[in-house]
């Protein structure tokens, strides 16, 4: 079976390709990416106008699975994955009972296998049932398949146990991904500490929660030789040592999500539960700081935080809802809206954010490039066309998010998983 | 006449025609408490649901009193015996009271916002009787109206407020109000006590308690939870109470016709001693006094617009 993409201006940054060609995928990879490709037995996709792209890898969902299907399942997540224009996510092991073994993690292989939705890459635990104890059993998950690991939601609060799964992590070549968060200086915040949790009388989080344990994460991969990557990163001094770190060749990386560079903490003004994540929302400093480490590389991958919840515990006072909101589904537009019409960003360099950078990070091989032999994952973006964000379109089994109504110019219009067609906007 | 909005959430959605004419209206209510039938028919045949799921002896039966002087019919809740304890969401609970058609829900609530979820969720009038640290209007409201009555304005008046203003929506509401009226704001406290970016909401900010009373028209104290200790926000009374309990000899530094309020209850010995509390610069039993008119004129105004149309 032969696919020809015709016609689209293709981008790979990992490869260097910025121009037009066709791309030629036959059986599930990419064999040929040139200008022009003529061949008679391929079912031509027209791709005219649009951008043709390595298929997008979101690091960080919840896809809820086990544990709390009401909310999320593998199949529907992987489903709104690729509505919103993902070919790969990474799924955290925070689910009831959490991914901390290594059948547990071919179950949810198994799932994704089933839903023939976007790729699914599990996250296992880094502590036994995330309790921050003892070294969960990192090598089963790794033959399992497991692609890093992360106490996320939590922090792995003890500096020597973070310490020993950097080192432990080092021979199977894996990351471990931090939620950092000092636990006593955030204890029973509802969001970010500031003017507006002040105004509110709201508990605050302040960003030296997070920034200090980002300081001692640095210093942890540094004297183990561990590779340590950032999630969700919030405050603009994380990102700033996190750029002084990489630039003393640290093995650290960090990742960014949209509502992290698009919002500030004014959105949780009215006690609206649909801007309540953890970390929070900060100010426009941090906001900035944020967005500049995407722009300028330190933060080398987008990735949403999905983090489904069901309506009725996010319809609560605001200090009793659960942290966390959805994003699949409008990453790919927010970030072409603010970073490429917004801020300037070369649509090459934002496409790297979300192809290139967590594929490196998480090691991913033959994903996140269009080189010839990849594995034949494409998003084809419409970088230029506006469009409404409307909760009842979305594919999801949640709906908690600040985005309704929101309008955005740019949007993925078609997504191929393996060769495969999976979804087409409409 | 009736007030712009709906619901009284806090001072903050409140300008400053709002607050006067509020105050302008309790003036007016404050001679029905001296009437030997101490009621007026204006609200009769309106339902007042007191939902209180907190403990509360002063602000609660500070509406209950409002609400029977109006003639209400009210009807009171509180958290032990409302099907919240049952796991109930506070959404459902309010549906439910408000299937009974009640015509005002006053709540007060240790969650900061829970009486915007509820506004937001329902069609009768929430007013807030107290969120969380966020805010509790008919506080400040009351609190305003006794500064008005002692100095007959509150434009350029000097006050004070004293204690743990982080975990007080006393302070917030009275910070809010006072500054919307023209006053100077100070608060004091010790450090680990003042939230940050407090001075955004236009107070000066000061750990030094004689320089917050310097002056002062207004000496606001707050009343200090016992178990913050046990927080680390401070390490122990004693050590409070000599940097921030409030003293006679503190009082001298004041303007000589200061004026001592206090939202209570009280802890005597901790924030301020018996001698100010119970001299003659205290206004905390006429705080309490004026808060029954403060709240009937709260009620009516709420409710005055649609009696009106009744009429007509």
């Amino acid at each position: 079976m032969k696919r020809l993409l015709k016609g689209g201006r293709v981008v790979d940054p990992a490869s260097g390709v910025d121009g037009r060609a066709d791309v030629l995928i036959e059986d599930g990879r990419i064999t040929r990416v040139e200008p022009n490709i003529a061949t008679a037995d391929s079912e031509v996709v027209d791709c005219s106008g649009r951008v043709v792209a390595p298929g997008f890898i979101d690091m960080h969902v919840h896809l809820r699975e086990p544990g709390r299907e009401d909310e999320e399942t593998i199949a529907s997540g992987s489903r709104a994955a690729t509505a919103g224009g993902f070919t790969t996510v990474a799924c955290m092991p925070n689910t009831e009972p959490p991914l901390d073994n290594g059948s547990i993690i071919e179950f949810v292989l198994t799932q994704a296998r089933r839903a023939e939705g976007a790729n699914v890459m599990p996250i296992g635990c880094v502590t036994k049932a995330r309790k921050g104890a003892e070294l969960a059993e990192i090598g089963e998950m790794v033959r399992a398949g497991a692609v890093a690991v992360s106490d996320d939601g939590s922090p792995v609060a003890s500096p020597l146990l973070m310490r020993r799964a950097l080192e432990y992590c080092r021979q199977f070549g894996i990351p471990v991904i931090d939620h950092c968060e000092d636990p006593d200086l955030a204890a029973s915040g509802a969001m970010n500490e500031g003017q507006v949790s002040t105004a509110l009388g709201l508990r605050g989080m302040p960003c030296a929660a997070e920034d200090i344990m980002v300081c001692r994460d640095i210093r942890l991969a540094e004297i183990t030789g561990g590779r340590v990557h950032i999630a969700h990163v919030s405050a603009h001094r994380s990102v700033e040592a996190i750029r002084e770190a990489r630039a003393r060749g640290v093995a650290v990386s960090g990742e960014a999500t949209p509502h992290h560079f698009s919002l500030t903490e004014e959105a949780v003004r009215g006690f609206d539960t649909h801007a309540k994540m953890n970390p929070p929302l900060r100010s426009e400093e941090d906001r900035a700081g944020v967005m500049e480490g995407v722009l300028d590389g330190t933060l080398e991958a987008i990735a949403t935080d999905h983090a489904p919840h069901n309506a009725i515990e996010k319809d609560v006072e605001f200090e009793r809802a659960p942290f966390g909101i959805i994003g699949l589904e409008m990453a790919v537009s927010i970030s072409l809206d603010r970073l490429v019409h917004g801020a300037g960003m070369k649509l090459a360099e934002m496409i790297r954010r979300f192809t290139e950078g967590p594929a490196r990070i998480l090691g991913l091989r033959g994903r996140g490039t269009l080189a010839p032999g990849s594995h034949a994952d494409v998003t084809v973006l419409d970088p230029d066309c506006e469009v409404t964000v409307k909760m009842d379109a979305l594919h999801s089994l949640s709906r908690n998010c600040p985005y309704s109504g929101w309008k955005l110019r740019g949007a993925p219009v078609m997504t191929l998983v393996g060769g495969v067609l999976v979804w087409r906007r409409d | 006449m009736r007030l712009k909005a709906r619901d009284l959430l806090g001072i903050e959605e409140l300008d400053l025609q709002d607050i006067e004419l509020i105050l302008d209206t309790a003036d007016g209510f404050l001679e029905v408490a001296r009437r030997p039938i101490k009621k007026v028919p204006i609200l009769r045949g309106r339902t007042v649901v007191n939902f209180f799921l907190e403990p509360s002896t002063r602000t609660r039966s500070s509406f209950e009193i409002a609400e029977k002087r109006l003639s209400a019919d009210s009807v009171n809740l509180v958290g032990s015996g409302s099907s919240i304890v049952k796991g109930e969401t506070l959404i459902d609970t309010g549906r439910n009271l408000e299937a009974m058609s009640p015509d005002i829900i006053v709540i007060r609530h240790s969650s900061s916002g829970a009486p915007h979820l509820l506004a937001h969720k329902l069609r009768s009038s929430i007013i807030n009787a107290g969120d969380g640290f966020h805010e509790h209007p008919t506080q400040a409201l009351l609190d305003a109206f006794t500064i008005r009555q002692k100095k007959e304005r509150l434009e350029g008046l000097r006050v004070a407020i004293v204690g743990d203003i982080a975990h007080s929506r006393v302070a917030r509401s009275n910070l809010l109000l006072l500054r919307k009226a023209g006053a100077e704001v100070t608060v004091c406290g010790p450090p680990t006590l003042i939230p940050p970016h407090i001075e955004k909401l236009g107070a000066h900010v000061t750990s030094n308690l004689a320089e917050a009373i310097e002056g002062a028209d207004v000496i606001m104290m707050l009343r200090l939870q016992l178990e913050r200790q046990k927080g680390g926000y401070f390490p122990s009374l004693r050590e409070y109470f000599y940097y921030f309990g409030l003293t006679v000899e503190h009082v001298r530094r004041a303007k000589p016709d200061v004026i001592i309020m206090h939202p209570g209850p009280m802890n005597r010995g901790v924030e301020i001693t018996s001698e100010v509390a119970d001299g003659p610069y205290s206004v905390i039993l006429e705080q309490v006094a004026n808060g029954v008119a403060v709240r009937m004129a709260v009620l009516y105004l709420l409710l005055g617009g649609s009696a009106d149309e009744e009429a007509a």
